[in-house]
């Protein structure tokens, strides 16, 4: 089975790192980019644990949380930690985030280290 | 650029509509602001524009060009139509494209109408209809929804500032005891501070939505309308009463996606478009006798009242427990219920804060009057906070 | 009527069922929620309060109150075996009514949830009520549940998580069976069942004698 990646995306003229995908670099206008892997230790910055769930989702709650790569993106995803705090670190990986028609969405999951 | 004024007001009950279409719901309001301005609905009514605010026609009841059916509904025809959507914002962006209509000479009178129709689905196709604001792939494929962020935000703005979820039910009851006096409020009922916060059960009878929020935190699911008739200042003695100025109109964009926000706790659209919107009034804070700020999550009102100025960074929920705030308070927040206790058909709610702000100008909000309001505000918030229009009004002197 | 040896025939032999003691719950106004379980005579009353459901649509009112209407009916003519109805009140007003049976010793069977009064959760704390007398006074291990409404199966299911046993043919006649076992009751109880005891003598009184609400909201333009 394919392990499934997450990507940040890299400007190839100032580098500046992207997640999610712009069409054009945030800082330097330009408009191509490179996939580099994304993945590793994370910072929890805020969390929540969510009880109206929408279409689709037949749990009684979900855990959510945004968190900082080393590398400074941020980004939100799902959360699978019993007892969160701001600032914990978590490793970040990749699962199904929602079941599709046809395809899953992978997306981030955060853990315990 | 030419002035532009309101000459006429409508709104709907807000709450849960029996029966009827998505235009007759429309024209409830656009029919009572028609007669608000003393405009006959037939031959001469000199309308050269309609704009049509709502996020929903088109998925939920499945109406799309909802503005051109209006315009045939109302025998308005060949007045021009556009359907204007900016998700919870559709409202003030509507009424902001009717003032650049008449202000660029374009347009004498525009009629926008704001509405939407929720309740005719279940509460999670609605949850989900909503988060379709989300960014699809970073957010919306994740199963995060407005609450999400909403708890995700509150959870911050918890930990920087000291907010407390006491602090959150306590705007939540200023905003009901309001609702009180407005008729076309969706919720009449007001939740007794003590028993959704301190009381034993009152975990259970409160219970989280997406923690920090609870039930009481958030607004309800409404079905409603609301419209306003605009109308060049120089060309407005035709109508029954005094225009109310449309001052100032800002609105401003941040990123979608809300993790890559600069600064997580700041509504940074918030504060360029009522900065914006002073600007071209001529006013600062200091000048607002009375504000509707967007509250779908009660801690919004509370970040929304610092970042437009009125409070410094952090202090908001003070002046709150302060009863700054109130009716009576130094400023008044929210006097017709916020779409806390006032409802939130998404369309609707940008046009119905409005309604409320040229109410209170006009001395004409019974019960819940700003006594000697002169200046206005409404912040009309889209997504999560990545697409704000504000909106200044002002009472010209006799 | 004539309680002749035909009619006791007919009758099912009732197992002792201790009574569900009476509690109160604060609601979000301020107002006080009271609880209690009806007596087989007050029935005939309680029905007249079903009754203007019966041809509601929307919301699946007419099937839960037409259902509700038959059961308590079953009930009061001593043809359904250890059957209880609770009903709510607030200022003596009827609110909401739930129902059930025992099927045996170990297993109940959930019948209906009915909210006259919407928009505060009485619905919610009508249910927890019932699986609160099944689990907690009782002493079932396990209660069987299905859902009519899309509502009902969201707070029912989701939120508590119920074990699905499709195999278990429940007496509401063939849609999906759920069981909300003690396991599951000892979970999620913390942070749904509300509700104290004893009940003030005073505010006990007012639900003696249950009034029948003169409007309903699910019935627009209705006056009793």
């Amino acid at each position: 089975m394919m392990e499934e990646k997450m990507y940040a995306y890299k400007c190839t003229a100032c580098g500046e790192l992207h997640h999610p995908k712009h069409y054009v670099c945030k800082k330097c206008g330009n408009r191509e980019f490179n996939e580099v892997p994304l993945g590793g230790e994370v910072t929890l910055v805020t969390y929540t644990k969510v009880y109206n769930l929408p279409e689709g989702y037949m749990k009684p709650y979900m855990g959510f949380g945004i968190v900082k790569f080393t590398n400074g993106l941020v980004v939100t995803g799902q959360l699978e930690v019993e007892n969160p705090e701001i600032g914990m670190k978590l490793i970040s990986t990749v699962g199904i985030v929602k079941e599709g028609i046809g395809k899953d969405h992978f997306g981030f999951i955060f853990k315990t280290i | 650029m030419r002035e532009v004024g309101i000459v006429g007001v409508g709104h709907s009950k807000f709450g849960k509509m029996s029966g009827g279409t998505f235009s007759d719901l429309l024209s409830m309001a656009a029919v009572q602001a028609l007669d608000d301005a003393g405009v006959k609905t037939g031959m001469g009514h000199g309308i050269d524009q309609v704009f049509v605010a709502t996020m929903g026609a088109g998925i939920l009841n499945k109406q799309s060009g909802i503005a051109s059916a209006l315009v045939d509904y109302l025998n308005l025809r060949p007045a021009m139509a556009e359907t204007i959507e900016n998700g919870p914002a559709s409202g003030a962006s509507a009424i902001k494209l009717g003032y650049m209509a008449i202000a660029s000479g374009m347009c004498d009178c525009v009629l926008v109408v704001g509405g939407e129709m929720m309740r005719v689905v279940s509460g999670w196709e609605g949850t989900d209809f909503v988060a379709t604001m989300l960014h699809p792939e970073a957010e919306y494929n994740y199963g995060l929804t407005l609450p999400a962020f909403a708890g995700l935000f509150t959870k911050l703005c918890m930990e920087k500032y000291g907010i407390t979820e006491k602090d959150l039910s306590i705007v939540a009851v200023k905003n009901h005891e309001n609702a009180v006096h407005n008729p076309v409020a969706h919720i009449h009922v007001v939740p007794n501070l003590y028993c959704i916060t301190e009381d034993e059960d009152a975990h259970i009878m409160n219970p989280y939505v997406a923690e920090p929020l609870r039930m009481y935190h958030c607004c309800p699911v409404s079905d409603g309308s609301a419209a306003v008739l605009l109308c060049a200042m120089d060309k407005a003695d035709r109508f029954k009463k005094k225009p109310i100025k449309i001052a100032g109109v800002g609105s401003a964009t941040d990123t979608h996606a809300v993790a890559e926000r600069e600064v997580p706790t700041d509504l940074l659209a918030v504060r360029l478009a009522a900065q914006m919107a002073y600007k071209m009034a001529g006013l600062t804070a200091q000048d607002i006798d009375v504000a509707e700020l967007h509250d779908a999550f009660q801690i919004l009102e509370i970040v929304e009242s610092e970042e437009v100025g009125f409070f410094k960074r952090g202090e908001g929920h003070i002046a709150a427990r302060n009863g700054e705030t109130k009716i009576g308070g130094i400023m008044p927040i929210n006097t017709s219920g916020g779409l806390k206790a006032k409802g939130h058909p998404l369309g609707a709610t940008g046009v119905s804060q409005v309604v409320e702000i040229v109410k209170q100008l006009r001395g004409e909000a019974t019960g819940r009057q700003v006594e000697g309001a002169k200046a206005g505000l409404c912040v009309n918030f889209g997504g999560f906070g990545n697409n704000v229009v504000a909106t200044i009004l002002t009472k010209e002197e006799a | 009527m004539i309680v002749d040896k035909m009619e006791q025939s007919l009758r099912p032999v009732e197992s002792p069922m201790v009574p569900y003691p009476a509690k109160y719950i604060t609601m979000a106004t301020g107002e006080k929620l009271v609880i209690r379980q009806i007596a087989r005579e007050e029935v005939p009353h309680i029905l007249e309060a079903v009754k203007p459901l019966m041809t509601v649509e929307a919301d699946f009112y007419d099937i839960v109150a037409s259902r509700i209407y038959s059961e308590l009916l079953g009930y009061y003519r001593y043809r359904v075996k250890d059957e209880y109805c609770l009903i709510g009140t607030i200022d003596g007003i009827i609110v909401g009514i739930v129902n059930g049976r025992m099927v045996d010793e170990k297993v109940g069977m959930s019948y209906h949830t009915m909210t006259l009064k919407q928009g505060l959760r009485i619905g919610a704390q009508l249910f927890a009520a019932k699986m609160e007398y099944h689990l907690d006074f009782l002493n079932q291990e396990e209660v069987l549940i299905v859902a009519e409404s899309p509502n009902g199966f969201k707070r029912w299911m989701i939120e508590y998580e119920l074990e699905s046993r499709p195999e278990t043919w429940h007496e509401l006649g063939g849609v999906p069976t759920y069981v909300l076992t003690k396991a599951l009751w000892e979970k999620h109880k913390g942070t749904k069942l509300g509700g104290r005891r004893p009940v003030k003598e005073e505010l006990l009184k007012t639900a003696d004698h249950p009034i029948l609400p003169e409007t309903y909201v699910q019935i627009p333009g209705y006056k009793r």
